[in-house]
């Protein structure tokens, strides 16, 4: 569904991402993984057309989405979740989730699909009136996929989905992270949080200094002894 | 000093006020959904202000007439003028728009300046219509019809913006963007588009609040740095977040101006509002009704 070949991406003279390669297949929840600084971001960003790519292609669904502008993407079913706040603190969650609706493709389901997200968070309906910047991060978390849902996905990508939440919290946003994969969207996830994302995605890589170090099923990375050197023993 | 001659500077500082509000809901708007200083807002008054008046002279169109007309014009001169200039600072990076775009439009500042005098001469104009001289009196206070209008006129144009921008998916496609252009990328909003028109709508506010210069004041080629200062201040007073917010301020500086005028001297006014802007800097940055910013 989402193929990454060779992705070069630089802030001026200072490369990060050193022709990276992966690719997410349908109905799938892959996951980016690796230390602070290696390039997971700055790879998504520039996939989303956010930052300038120096070489490489990536394709969505056989269409190449290089120097697409990222408004297209959303309108093509690739939607990313940025890091933190991914909601807008000055409008109501409803206003958010309206918005998230925005593109043509997400319009005519819009009733329908803010009763599926309602459905999922429940919380979220509670708060429908109040000021997306009011909510605790785990709401504003579900707020952020709910918004992302919205636009109907076809493939959704989260940033760093558990950043900055409680253990608690953050079981559950994998759990609907699982659950939106089996509605058939796909997932790819980048994440710091080694031991929950291997035991969500079916298929991981590890990403460090820009480029890909290993890959491989979620389960044979937990396992893989390297892994389990470098992350898992911090 | 008499209470009635207080009470007149009042009710004219409140009037002129309410055009310092219209003048700077535009760069309000501009300033806070594209984040570009646009010193050249002024001009844009200034030639809304000719547009109006040439409508009149040439056509005979009341400027209340001509006002849709002149909105129009300014939306329109407005894209084009982001597409040739405004386009390109938007393409920086946020914390480097403020200063290309003061570079840029101090620029447009002069040309239009230059433009003005050689296409308009340097005259000082006036439309002078049959009501220009109306006024009804409250008690003592005398209060001329052509400059409530000013006031009128802004406090519409406000509930106008707010009502777009709370209740159309534009306008909120306006605020996210206002909040983080990049997450409103993310939301499939066309972020290019919303600068586009959100600059055009500026204009066009500019080009009507020019309507009302030209008809309860007066135009001519150097008015537009004036105006641009004093709604500078006004958008500093208000903050950003509020249009009605904006208004109420452009009023609070007209009353401060012209309290300042009668109680201190006339040549003090100026003096007065940049002192007003300087203490609002120090005390509160985010103005009356903007949010503190993290």
């Amino acid at each position: 569904m989402l193929r990454v070949d060779g992705l070069e991406v630089a802030y001026g003279d200072l490369q990060v991402v050193w022709g990276v390669s992966f690719q997410v297949p349908k109905d799938s929840i892959v996951a980016i993984l690796g230390p602070n600084g290696a390039g997971k971001t700055t790879t998504l960003l520039a996939l989303m057309g956010l930052l300038p790519v120096k070489a490489g292609s990536a394709t969505f669904q056989g269409d190449s989405l290089v120097g697409l502008p990222t408004h297209q993407m959303v309108e093509r079913g690739l939607v990313m979740i940025p890091e933190e706040r991914a909601a807008f603190a000055s409008l109501t969650v409803e206003e958010n989730l309206d918005l998230g609706a925005y593109t043509p493709r997400a319009r005519p389901s819009r009733a329908a699909t803010l009763d599926e997200v309602y459905d999922t968070f429940p919380r979220l309906a509670e708060r429908k009136a109040q000021l997306a910047g009011t909510l605790s991060g785990g709401e504003r978390q579900m707020l952020a996929i709910g918004k992302a849902l919205m636009a109907r996905p076809e493939l959704l990508i989260l940033d760093e989905p558990s950043l900055g939440l409680a253990p608690i919290i953050v079981e559950r946003i994998f759990e609907v992270i699982r659950d939106i994969r089996d509605r058939g969207v796909s997932v790819l996830m980048v994440e710091q949080h080694l031991e929950m994302a291997l035991e969500t995605a079916d298929y991981g890589y590890i990403l460090e200094m820009g480029s890909i170090v290993t890959e491989g099923a979620g389960s044979e990375l937990e396992a893989d002894a390297r892994v389990q050197e470098a992350y898992l023993s911090l | 000093m008499s209470s009635q001659l207080i009470l007149q500077s009042l009710v004219s500082g409140i009037l002129v006020g309410g055009i310092y509000g219209l003048v700077a809901l535009g760069l309000a708007l501009a300033f806070g959904v594209l984040k570009v200083l646009d010193v050249a807002h002024g001009e844009l008054v200034m030639l809304g202000g000719y547009a109006s008046f040439f409508a009149f002279t040439y056509w005979g169109l009341d400027p209340f007439a001509s006002m849709p007309l002149v909105f129009v014009v300014m939306f329109g001169f407005g894209l084009g003028l982001y597409l040739l200039l405004f386009r390109y600072v938007t393409r920086t990076e946020i914390r480097t728009r403020i200063k290309n775009s003061l570079l840029i439009s101090f620029g447009l500042v002069l040309v239009l300046q230059a433009l003005a005098v050689r296409f308009f001469t340097a005259d000082e104009r006036t439309i002078s219509t049959a009501y220009s001289f109306e006024a009804f009196t409250i008690g003592p206070v005398r209060v001329p019809v052509v400059r409530l209008a000013g006031l009128v006129v802004a406090v519409v144009a406000a509930v106008a913006l707010e009502w777009m921008m709370s209740r159309t998916r534009f306008g909120r496609a306006l605020r996210a963007t206002s909040e983080d252009w990049t997450r409103a990328a993310l939301t499939g909003v066309n972020v290019r588009r919303v600068y586009l028109i959100a600059f055009a709508i500026s204009a066009a506010l500019a080009g009507i609040a020019g309507s009302m210069v030209s008809l309860g004041y007066s135009v001519s080629p150097n008015i537009g740095l004036g105006w641009t200062l004093n709604a500078l201040i006004v958008v500093v007073l208000a903050g950003l977040g509020s249009m009605r917010g904006i208004v109420v301020a452009g009023v609070f500086l007209g009353l401060v101006e012209s309290l300042a005028g009668v109680w201190i001297g006339g040549q003090y006014r100026e003096v007065a509002a940049l002192v007003l802007f300087l203490v609002i800097l120090s005390f509160r940055p985010q103005g009356f009704f903007g949010r503190a910013h993290a």
